[in-house]
């Protein structure tokens, strides 16, 4: 399902619409990450720097489709993301049990998610979408 | 990144945690980034356990009925968070990990309680089986878990005061017998005393820890807590009797 931990394209203008302003100069987030539904502080500003590579990211509202159903369609496959090299850098953040060999990344507090990905095999990665987080 | 690499020692603080310290300040060695956020001071590892059904997975959620991602949470699962707070001017990392589905006794692998600071030790307090069964989880804290962790022990489920079996006192008695262990109810449901139980737990643990233990607490890795055989090669010494009842 999951893209594999393959390369990483380096950091590019963000393609999803006014994302361009979120990052600064640095390539890094300009404002604070936080969970669209409950405010939790995800990310500080300053703490990840853009990414794009392509992750398929399961749909956050549908209750009963299953994320171990590999070929399920539903999800999104997002391209813009914040990368951190180490899991302490977030705030806050919540990590789902393996899906193969894949975390998926959820708010700590409500649980709203997938928010971002997490692959095994490469410790030294971690993504949260822009899509699926509020800015501020 | 090198782990425990975002914690610097911070110029004279000493290790006194005064209430209202001044905040840390950036050390001039920190290479990581030029303007980094302010990094956290401690990382600290904590695991929450106790029988089937007394509520830790609870514990350490907010919303426990109001889940948007019910695949994430039910097919799934929770493996573990990590949560920031504050206390005494110091910025602290938890790694909290839940052990629900873990329950026998002996499933839990020994690298959770190796590298945990704190141990959360739960009881339901309407299901008097619950509460019986805490020994047994003492002898596995005992066997496995570093001497120095902070035990804190947690009557849950408050909220369904008319069903209590084990009174307050009873949950007081027992934490009495364990040099050092604290006790508390709470609710998970109603969310009381839940927040003030890890603030707790970190307070205690923080007040113990001499400041060059904590800077490289934590290791960065996820599968380092990978399950493994159930005998480990090599155990930690036991912990003395006096903890166990």
């Amino acid at each position: 399902m999951a893209a594999p931990c393959a390369e990483m394209e380096p950091a590019a203008a963000p393609r999803s619409p006014g994302a361009g302003e979120l990052v600064c100069a640095r390539g890094r987030n300009r404002k604070a990450v936080l969970c669209q539904r409950c405010r939790s502080r995800v990310l500080l500003p300053g703490a990840a720097t853009f990414a794009r590579r392509e992750l398929f990211l399961p749909s956050m509202k549908k209750k009963t489709t299953a994320l171990l159903a590999s070929n399920s369609p539903d999800g999104d496959m997002l391209q813009d993301h914040w990368l951190v090299d180490d899991m302490f850098s977030f705030e806050n953040i919540g990590f789902t049990k393996d899906v193969g060999n894949v975390k998926f990344l959820i708010c700590a507090d409500c649980e709203i998610g997938p928010i971002g990905w997490h692959c095994l095999d490469d410790k030294k990665s971690f993504y949260i979408a822009l899509d699926r987080v509020s800015h501020e | 990144m090198e782990p425990g690499s975002g914690l610097q020692r911070r110029g004279g603080a000493g290790r006194e945690f005064a209430a209202g310290g001044s905040p840390a300040l950036s050390g001039p060695q920190s290479r990581r980034r030029k303007q980094p956020p302010r990094p956290a001071d401690f990382k600290l590892q904590v695991i929450i356990i106790g029988s089937r059904g007394v509520g830790k997975t609870s514990l350490m959620e907010r919303f426990t009925d109001d889940t948007f991602c019910e695949a994430c949470k039910s097919t799934v699962g929770v493996d573990f968070k990590i949560k920031t707070v504050e206390l005494r001017g110091k910025k602290i990392r938890l790694q909290i990990w839940d052990t629900a589905g873990q329950e026998r006794f002996n499933s839990i692998t020994s690298a959770y309680y190796r590298s945990a600071k704190g141990i959360i030790l739960v009881y339901d307090i309407t299901k008097k089986e619950t509460f019986e069964d805490l020994p047994k989880w003492m002898k596995m804290i005992d066997k496995y878990a570093s001497e120095d962790a902070e035990l804190l022990l947690v009557g849950n489920k408050l909220d369904c005061e008319v069903d209590r079996e084990i009174t307050r006192q009873q949950g007081e008695k027992f934490a009495q017998q364990i040099t050092g262990m604290r006790f508390c109810e709470a609710s998970a449901k109603d969310n009381f005393n839940v927040d003030e139980i890890f603030l707790k737990l970190v307070d205690d643990i923080l007040k113990k820890m001499p400041l060059d233990i904590m800077r490289n607490e934590l290791s960065n890795s996820i599968l380092s807590l990978q399950p493994e055989p159930e005998i480990p090669p090599e155990l930690p010494p036991p912990r003395p009797h006096v903890r166990c009842c």
